[in-house]
């Protein structure tokens, strides 16, 4: 049984003059644990399709998205929130953080979502912030941080929540190649730690060349 | 709940302008309304009371059925015991007696019809205002029961002045003719044209004498004080008066068209009321919504990590109520300060002519405030913060995170 398993999903979206676009054609993958994989391909291919559905964002028209066994295709919204908060972390494109709350706040919002107790919400999120490097910047807000620096923000909030898996689309799409390359080691460093689960939506060689696996899609399916 | 709050809180300081003008116009909004209604209330208790103080009392007592119809047959015997027992209930600052009724009034040129008062000249003073009000000549004295006063418009009318003789023609309470000549001593001027035109007042003993009524009297006129407690008063009389056959008036009843004025402003201020809830909803409606569209991308990622919407739903209610309450805080005391400080400078409505005090407001109006009131006003502001945020709040609550995180401002 593999870790999250993604069996001949379909998805279509309904346009309005009554043409539906396919956006992914029978996807069928899986996932281990510990894995920091990669679905690559061009714009427009169905990555980010395919990230949301397995982030539970988004349903498939047809098919099946199994986490350790347990089909979680057909379970209601609130649920999905439910099943959101506690076993996916998110690190989207840029812009990922809530504007009016410091980092420290912003890590510790998903824990308080998770009804943690306030002392365990504080002291890991300081130390999640201190281990991406931001704990001289805990008291400041997204706006007075660098691109880069918003985007480990986010990375330590993904991981606050301990998570199964931390999907990121298109993590590094928004910085700098320095930055990035900084902002990769970061995660491949954290999947090493902690063991856990990294999968990306990407078309940047650099991340491309960090994932231990790599998932090629085209016109909605994969590739390879 | 405290990061919601906080979140909610920072939300409104994010856009200071926007929010700084949303509580400015709940807060003026408000203030003005707490002002409107403390003036209204001023004025109608002025009217009340100087309606009262005039001539009619607070409180009347007379036999059953007077009020419906005047008559002499309609009286009351035995006046001293009902002022005795007037003087003991608590409440009572002070009674009078009158005798009513209408009678023809001559002069050697003219005759009109009007309405014959006797008074005690003492008692009424305590009472009333009439003696205030005579512009010419004097009041009626104890004792010169020959003297008569006449409204200003009536003394027009006869043609007659101060000193002047006139005769007054009744039938007596006995059926017989009642008729008597009085010398004029006073022109009574209180601005109301029913009374300077068609009043003329003798004295209590003369009056007797005239409509041969001997120790009975037509009313009993009552001074209380505080006119929001009249009701009480009311009853505790129709209680102590019970199976009597007197009919206890307050003054809703003796001038049914005052109370109508004074119901007429009530509705007046809750139409008001009702605009201003409009404004003040739309008001808040357009910043919340304002700003939770700005925020779609936020929100978006908010539900993508697992915030669930009831929470949402608190976050931006809880925006809009804060908003509210600071232009609540602000317009009590804009309300508050400004009816306070007028209520005690009063306003001068002279400009406007004499139109307020022929409705017995006076030229100098004293705004009144009641807390009753300020606190009706100051819930509708909360209660519609509240209301006003639910769209809003239900929109941001219903995005799809998967589209709204791709939504850029």
């Amino acid at each position: 049984m593999a870790f999250i398993e993604i069996k001949n999903v379909f998805k279509t979206y309904a346009e309005i003059a009554g043409i539906s676009t396919l956006a992914l054609n029978g996807v069928t993958l899986n996932i281990e644990k510990g894995d920091f994989a990669a679905i690559a391909g061009p714009s427009g291919s169905g990555k980010t399709t395919l990230l949301n559905i397995i982030g539970a964002l988004d349903k498939p028209t047809t098919g099946q998205i199994y986490y350790e066994g347990a089909d979680i295709t057909n379970i209601s919204i609130n649920r999905l929130a439910d099943f959101r908060l506690h076993q996916i972390g998110f690190v989207f494109q840029a812009y990922n953080l809530i504007n009016v709350l410091t980092a420290l706040e912003n890590v510790e919002y998903i824990m308080l979502l998770q009804n943690r107790p306030c002392e365990e919400r504080t002291r890991r999120a300081t130390e999640l912030l201190a281990r991406v490097g931001l704990a001289d910047f805990m008291h400041r807000r997204p706006s007075q941080m660098s691109g880069g620096q918003q985007q480990r923000v986010a990375v330590a909030r993904a991981i606050a929540a301990r998570p199964k898996v931390v999907l990121a689309d298109e993590p590094t799409a928004n910085l700098d190649s320095k930055t990035a390359g900084e902002l990769l080691d970061l995660m491949k460093e954290l999947n090493k730690e902690k063991g856990v689960t990294f999968l990306f939506s990407t078309h940047d060689k650099m991340v491309m060349d960090k994932a231990d696996k790599i998932f090629h899609v085209k016109d909605g399916s994969i590739i390879n | 709940m405290k990061t919601f709050a906080k979140i909610a809180w920072r939300n409104i300081t994010r856009n200071k302008s926007r929010s700084l003008i949303t509580i400015s116009a709940i807060a003026i909004g408000l203030g003005a309304l707490i002002f409107v209604r403390a003036f209204v209330d001023g004025a109608d208790i002025q009217m009340i009371q100087n309606y009262t103080d005039l001539i009619s009392g607070q409180l009347q007592i007379h036999a059953d059925g007077f009020q419906k119809k005047m008559g002499l047959e309609r009286n009351i015997p035995d006046p001293a015991k009902i002022a005795s027992e007037l003087s003991a209930t608590p409440g009572i600052i002070a009674s009078s007696k009158k005798i009513k009724n209408y009678v023809l009034v001559s002069s050697t040129e003219q005759s009109s019809g009007v309405l014959l008062i006797g008074i005690d000249p003492q008692k009424e003073r305590a009472v009333t205002t009439l003696h205030k009000h005579i512009r010419k000549g004097e009041f009626l004295s104890e004792g010169k029961d020959d003297q008569i006063i006449l409204g200003k418009d009536l003394l027009e009318i006869l043609n007659v002045g101060i000193g002047d003789k006139v005769v007054i023609m009744a039938q007596g309470a006995d059926g017989s003719l009642a008729s008597g000549a009085y010398r004029v001593c006073g022109a009574l001027d209180t601005g109301a044209e029913e009374i300077d035109k068609g009043m003329a007042i003798i004295t209590l003993a003369a009056a007797g004498k005239l409509f041969v009524l001997e120790d009975r009297v037509s009313e009993f006129t009552i001074r209380a004080g505080d006119v929001y407690k009249l009701d009480d008063i009311s009853r505790r009389l129709k209680d102590k008066f019970n199976g009597r056959n007197f009919e206890i008036l307050t003054w809703k009843d003796i001038s049914p068209i005052l109370a109508q004025t004074i119901e007429f402003d009530k509705v007046f201020f809750d139409l008001l009321l009702a605009i201003f809830v409009l404004v003040v909803s739309i008001g808040i409606l357009n910043t919340i919504l304002m700003s939770v569209l700005e925020r779609t991308r936020e929100f978006g990622i908010m539900l993508a990590l697992g915030t669930k919407g009831k929470q949402i739903v608190l976050m931006v209610a809880l925006e809009s109520i804060f908003l509210g309450f600071i232009g609540t805080v602000f317009g009590l005391i804009l309300g508050i300060i400004s009816a306070l400080y007028l209520g005690w400078h009063g306003i001068d409505l002279s400009i406007f002519g004499k139109v307020f005090e022929g409705w017995y407001i006076g030229s100098i109006v004293y705004p009144r405030l009641f807390f009753r009131n300020m606190l009706l006003s100051s819930s509708i502001v909360l209660i519609i913060s509240t209301i006003a945020a639910l769209y809003p709040a239900w929109k941001a609550a219903s995005l799809k995170p998967v589209d709204a995180i791709r939504h850029f401002n």
